[in-house]
This record gives structure tokens, C-alpha cells and sequence, in this order.
């Protein structure tokens, strides 16, 4: 009688255990690298032929931003230029007025509400008129993380073809690449990442 | 000789009867009871639509259940209330939205389910040992589908009509003893729906497997 008694405390115990409504979620699911892309509807992408690009990667920071070249900001650069050429643009010097502009850009600070174009006030980034306009706008209502980690990596598409009258540009294509750019990841994740920005925007091709 | 007696007392044991020739009596082993409650593991395993949304069968559940003999008859009346999860993560998926969003990433399902159900069993030799039986169970059944990514939740509730043919056994554990066992399997059929990303996943299906302790009334 005793040991049915402990039996029937015992699944009690177990059962009261396990009632967690959540499964014990794995950490790959925060961990594993994840690959977020809007762009705007209403741009024909295949109008437009040359772009200009950063030449490395703005940190974020909760000092500032930091301009990094290392190795890895050059693989991330080099492998934008590559999907771009693939879709068929031509890169050209930013003097040389091309059709869209690309930012890219590394959070490294912590916060609890993230959206795109949070950063474009935050003390210390670099300036709104870095492209030589007023600042920037979405065309279309940003998906955001509710939160996000240190090392997202942020790939911003401007048009310069489409400038407000007030002199801001439109971001016509954001890529949010979630945990990228820390020391866990190879090479090979880098770069398949990127790719798969492009592979999920196949809207973003020339037609020129 | 020793081997032989040991196999008639089990045989004798799951049949719930013995021989008394000689007091002209055929007493049993077992006894009628006049209700039992039960408290089980129960272990799921999704089927048809349900498969397509989680694959996996899941042992995270449990049942709570009550039966009343009807007197006079071989048939009980009662309840089951269950707790129960399953959930299965996935590798990277590409999940596409409205105004051209897009989203590449690993992702985790869940569906955390907690049915009440009316029962009506009909036990085929009630005062046995080992007592075999057949139920229907309808009631409705409260559904959480929970899809994860990154750090976002997106999920739906819904309250849906459900139906448990089931088979199973009552097992007393003596002849004095209140204590008991209940083995369960059954099918369930469910009017709860999935509806992600434009897929609906309709009359998810189920099948489980319970063990419990019981705790049985004369």
C-alpha cells in the first residue's frame, strides 16, 4: 500500500513537472541564425541597373558607431557584391550616381525593441546624410524583432532614383541577418546567409 | 509440476476466476465496483493533418478521469480531463508574408491541448480481476498552436468539438484492494483546426496510449 501510495505522488509529481505549457525550447532556436528581408512592393527593382556600396561595416554601439575592416566585414561586402552582379547590376563608384545605394551596418549594443531605422537617431551613427541626403524612410510599414542579439547584421537598400521633395531616400529592401556577425559562425554561414537575403527577394533583379 | 502451477495461478489471475466445484460456489477474484477515479501518463501520437503540422509522438501528458457504475448494468458513466503536449522543431524553413517580407529560420511547433470530456464505458465483466471495456468520450477540446521563430510567438486558440472511441482495460490489484490499474488506447477525431501561412489543417486526428493508477470504489 505504501509503495502504490509513493507511486501515485510520484506521477503526481512527474505530471506537475511537465505541465509546463512551453516546451523546453532548444537554444539553437535564439542561437541559429535567422534571415529576415522586406522589400517594397511597389518598386520595380528591374528598372534600375547600377549601385553603389558601402565599403565595409558600420558597428553600432552603445558608444557609437565604429567603421570595422577586418577580414569577415570584407567577406560580408564582397559576397553582396557578388549576389548583386548575379542578379545583374553593375556596381559603380557612389560619384558616379547609380541607381541604388546599400548600407551595411552590425548592431552591437543590446536593446529590448528593435525596428528598422531605429539606429538612423542613435547618438553617434553615422550621419543621415551619409549618402549626401536628409535621412531615410520606409516605403512600406517595417516587420520588427521584438528584440533582438548583439551581432545582427543589417543590409539596408536605398533608391536613389525615387528621393522625397523633402530630400529623404526611400529603403526599398532591408535584410536583417539575426546573430551573423559573431565569432560562432564560419565563413561558409556568412555567406549562405547573404545568399539566402537574395534567394528570398528574387524580385531583386534588372532587367536591364 | 512447480512451473504448471505458477501458469494456472497467473492464467487464473487474468481470468478473474477459480474453480469451487466443491462448495457448488463460483466466487471471483474481483469485485463490482460502484466508481473508480484515475490519474494516468498519457502518450500522444498525431495522425492525418495533425502529422503534417507535428510529427512526433509525445509522452508529456496526463489524464485525469472518473467513472459511476450504473447499477444494474455493466455500463459507467463519467469524465476525462487531459493535459497534453506536442511539439517538434524544425530545420530552416522559409516562411514568406505579407509586403514582401520573408523570413529564413529554424522554427519550433507546438500544440499544448487540454480536453473535457463526458464518457460512457461499457465493461464487458465488470466484477473481474481484469476487466475489459469499450467507451466513447464527446466533449470539446481546448487548443493552443504555437509556432516559434527566433523570439517570436505566433499562435491560435481554438475550442473544438471532440470525439474518443476508445478501448481498454480496468485491472484490480486484488481482491481487498481498492487500488487498480487502467491501460487505454484510443482514437480521437477533433473538429480544431491549424491555420498558419495560408494552410489550414482541418479534423486533426489522434491516437494515445494511457496508463494510470486507479482508485476504486466498492
Amino acid at each position: 500500500m505504501k509503495i502504490l501510495r509513493l507511486t501515485f505522488i510520484a506521477l503526481g509529481i512527474f505530471a506537475m513537472v511537465s505541465c509546463t505549457k512551453y516546451p523546453p525550447t532548444s537554444s539553437r532556436l535564439l542561437e541559429d541564425l535567422a534571415v529576415l528581408t522586406q522589400y517594397d512592393v511597389n518598386t520595380n527593382f528591374g528598372l534600375y541597373k547600377t549601385y553603389s556600396i558601402v565599403d565595409t561595416v558600420y558597428y553600432i554601439t552603445d558608444k557609437g558607431t565604429q567603421k570595422i575592416i577586418s577580414a569577415n566585414t570584407k567577406i560580408i561586402i564582397n559576397q553582396i557584391i557578388a549576389d548583386m552582379n548575379a542578379r545583374g547590376f553593375k556596381q559603380v563608384a557612389k560619384s558616379a550616381k547609380p541607381d541604388l545605394g546599400i548600407n551595411v551596418s552590425a548592431i552591437k549594443t543590446t536593446t529590448t525593441v528593435y525596428y528598422p531605422g531605429w539606429y538612423w537617431g542613435y547618438p553617434g551613427y553615422y550621419p543621415p546624410d551619409w549618402w549626401g541626403y536628409n535621412g531615410y524612410y520606409y516605403p512600406y510599414y517595417p516587420t520588427y524583432y521584438t528584440s533582438y542579439s548583439a551581432g545582427t547584421l543589417v543590409i539596408e537598400m536605398v533608391n536613389f532614383k525615387n528621393i522625397t521633395p523633402a530630400g529623404d531616400l526611400p529603403v526599398v529592401w532591408d535584410a536583417i541577418i539575426r546573430g551573423l556577425v559573431t565569432d560562432t559562425h564560419t565563413t561558409t554561414d556568412v555567406t549562405n546567409s547573404i545568399d539566402q537575403c537574395f534567394t528570398q527577394t528574387p524580385s531583386i533583379k534588372t532587367s536591364l | 509440476m512447480k512451473k504448471t502451477f505458477i501458469i494456472l495461478m497467473i492464467g487464473l489471475l487474468f481470468t478473474g476466476t477459480v474453480s469451487a466445484q466443491d462448495q457448488g460456489t463460483k466466487p471471483t477474484f474481483g469485485y463490482k465496483p460502484s466508481s473508480y477515479y484515475s490519474f494516468g501518463w498519457n502518450t500522444l501520437w498525431t495522425i492525418g493533418d495533425f502529422n503534417k503540422w507535428v510529427g512526433n509522438g509525445s509522452p508529456a501528458g496526463f489524464n485525469l478521469g472518473g467513472r459511476y457504475f450504473i447499477p444494474g448494468t455493466n455500463f459507467a458513466a463519467g469524465f476525462n480531463i487531459q493535459w497534453q503536449r506536442v511539439w517538434q522543431d524544425y530545420p530552416q524553413q522559409t516562411f514568406y508574408g505579407d509586403n514582401g517580407v520573408a523570413l529564413t529560420a529554424m522554427n519550433y511547433r507546438f500544440t499544448w491541448m487540454v480536453p473535457f470530456q463526458a464518457a460512457i464505458d461499457y465493461y464487458f465483466i465488470p466484477s473481474k480481476m481484469i476487466s475489459p471495456y469499450i467507451s466513447l468520450g464527446i466533449g470539446g477540446d481546448y487548443m493552443e498552436h504555437h509556432l516559434l521563430i527566433q523570439d517570436l510567438d505566433i499562435y491560435k486558440t481554438r475550442w473544438d468539438f471532440s470525439l474518443t472511441p476508445e478501448i481498454g482495460v480496468l485491472i484490480k490489484f486484488g481482491a481487498f484492494s481498492n487500488f487498480g490499474a487502467n491501460i487505454a488506447f484510443n482514437y480521437k477525431w477533433t473538429t480544431n483546426q491549424i491555420d498558419f501561412s495560408g494552410n489550414s489543417l482541418k479534423n486533426l486526428q489522434m491516437l494515445q496510449l494511457r496508463v494510470g493508477l486507479c482508485y476504486i470504489l466498492r
